[in-house]
């Protein structure tokens, strides 16, 4: 049957109809928190601000309060309503994509506490332009997942879904990079190191960025597309 | 059982989602914790106190302590016999009519006994009104059906009669669908309808409480969940107690729950908690089908 954009809002039980707008607007609320909260520690790894990377990592407290609040009310909504169909997929895709932000909480606090590190060590320059170039990409897909998932757009989150590979692509070259950089300077190692694990944690975002967009697909179509080659998911948004 | 009021007051206090408090970020965006019922006296309609009921030999009840708050749904579940029906005729004295009944304990109604003989039962089941499973409408036009109550209390003037009528067959979600029809035989309406018409028969004189007695059982699955969602626009006039066989319902309607099994009541919290971790066996072997 075909996903109706406005399926939360028309049942007998208004509560009921509020309970899953509820999760739904929570849901975009983390999300507004992880995407400041990576905003914050990018910002402050490459401005060496180490206050803001504090207060990015100090975020991640209240992310994962958020985490179990809206894993509990999926529970309560689960247990009280015996939801079905699309009302069903609504919540395991919420509670899905609920796991997936605090991950990217988890990997942004990271950056944050990289970018404390390499403040306190002073300037380094190198792979600071690869950062700030995967970190937009990374920024743009996390954005799209939320967007798409507050639209219900499948459109948007194939297009983000695809551009995890573009970061993909871009995560090897710049791991080539800062290779080279290494093996120029070996005094560089150890804050390329840092950096290197920047990549990493913002190449995981990406990922989680993605899952969110499956779970969305999920939602809409009904179909799992978690091990789904790009080509299978257009497949599946055609149909 | 006298430890359920205490495991009531414990489970309601664990509700409160006390979030972490981030430094440095808009506390704006903290997650709002759920409600949490303080049961002070202002805040319940009812209180049970050591309540025993025997019919003839047979003691149907066991010692329940309660308190039902006030402008909340409160279910009673649990399996046949388990006595959920029997308590809830002892809130409007139902049982009085059954021979061979006896009742010892106290129910306090706005901190009075129920059961205190200066009590007139008339005036109590006006205080505390009751919808059985069956619609039961008198034979009479809707009007005249929802007027009943007032008319017995010797309400006369009819434009205060009128606008009861039309506010308590709004506020039963019926209005729209028998406007124009009011001095039609109730007799013609649906199920789904009888049944809500005798809600707004009820609620005409304006009780405190509304007991509900499997209100939902003889409908269809679209006038159940209308009558579900009357319920929980009921609750912001009316303190509600509902019995019902579909633990389900229950979920989807009450705020607390209490479980009871062979006259004993055995848990009784907010119904969250219940349905996600119940704190007895017994309650968690119910609701997950294993047994009753």
């Amino acid at each position: 049957m075909e996903f109706q954009k406005d399926a939360h809002t028309d049942h007998i039980s208004r509560q009921f109809n509020e309970e899953l707008e509820g999760i739904k607007s929570h849901l975009m609320t983390m999300g507004g928190i992880v995407e400041k909260q990576l905003q914050d520690a990018v910002t402050a790894l490459l401005d060496g601000d180490s206050e803001l990377a504090e207060r990015a990592r100090q975020s991640d407290k209240l992310i994962n309060a958020w985490e179990v609040e809206i894993e509990e009310q999926c529970t309560q909504i689960i247990a009280r309503r015996q939801p079905a169909a699309s009302d069903l997929r609504l919540i395991m895709a919420v509670s899905r994509a609920v796991n997936d932000l605090e991950r990217v909480g988890d990997e942004a606090a990271r950056i944050a506490q990289q970018a404390a590190k390499l403040a306190a060590e002073g300037e380094s320059p190198r792979g600071y332009s690869e950062t700030r170039h995967i970190s937009g990409l990374i920024r743009e897909m996390l954005n799209g997942s939320l967007t798409a998932f507050a639209r219900y757009d499948t459109d948007l989150a194939y297009k983000v879904a695809k551009m995890d590979r573009d970061v993909d692509d871009e995560y090897k070259s710049a791991m080539r990079a800062l290779a080279t950089y290494m093996m120029e300077d070996p005094r560089s190692i150890s804050r390329i190191l840092n950096i290197i694990w920047v990549l990493r944690s913002l190449e995981r975002i990406g990922d989680h960025a993605r899952n969110i967009c499956q779970h969305l697909i999920y939602l809409v179509k009904g179909i799992n597309v978690s091990h789904a080659s790009l080509k299978e998911i257009k497949a599946t948004l055609r149909d | 059982m006298t430890t359920a009021t205490a495991d009531m007051t414990n489970a309601t206090k664990t509700t409160a989602t006390t979030a972490p408090r981030a430094h440095g970020v808009s506390l704006d965006a903290l997650p709002q914790g759920r409600e949490t019922l303080s049961l002070e006296r202002e805040h319940i309609a009812l209180e049970v106190r050591d309540l025993n009921l025997h019919y003839g030999e047979k003691q149907a009840l066991h010692g329940i302590n309660m308190d039902i708050p006030k402008n909340r749904v409160t279910a009673f579940i649990g399996p046949s016999g388990c006595g959920k029906s029997t308590l809830l005729r002892c809130f409007n004295r139902m049982n009085d009519l059954v021979d061979g009944c006896r009742v010892d304990g106290q129910i306090l109604l706005e901190g009075s006994n129920i059961y205190d003989r200066s009590v007139e039962v008339a005036d109590l089941r006006r205080r505390v009104g009751m919808v059985f499973q069956k619609p039961n409408p008198f034979p009479k036009s809707i009007y005249e059906n929802v007027a009943y109550g007032l008319r017995i209390q010797g309400v006369k003037k009819k434009r205060l009669i009128d606008e009861t009528v039309e506010w308590a067959l709004r506020s039963a979600a019926l209005w729209d669908e028998v406007k124009d029809r009011l001095h039609e035989s109730a007799l013609g309406m649906s199920g789904g309808q009888q049944q809500r018409l005798v809600i707004a028969r009820t609620i005409a004189v304006k009780p405190e409480v509304l007991l509900l007695d499997e209100p939902a059982s003889a409908l269809d699955p679209i006038s159940t969940l209308k009558i579900e969602e009357l319920i929980h626009e009921l609750k912001q006039n009316f303190t509600i107690v509902i019995v019902t066989h579909n633990m389900q319902q229950a979920a989807r309607v009450s705020d607390y729950t209490a479980f009871m099994y062979m006259g004993d009541l055995i848990e009784f919290g907010d119904t969250d908690s219940l349905f996600t971790t119940p704190g007895k066996k017994q309650t968690e072997d119910y609701i997950t089908g294993r047994y009753g």
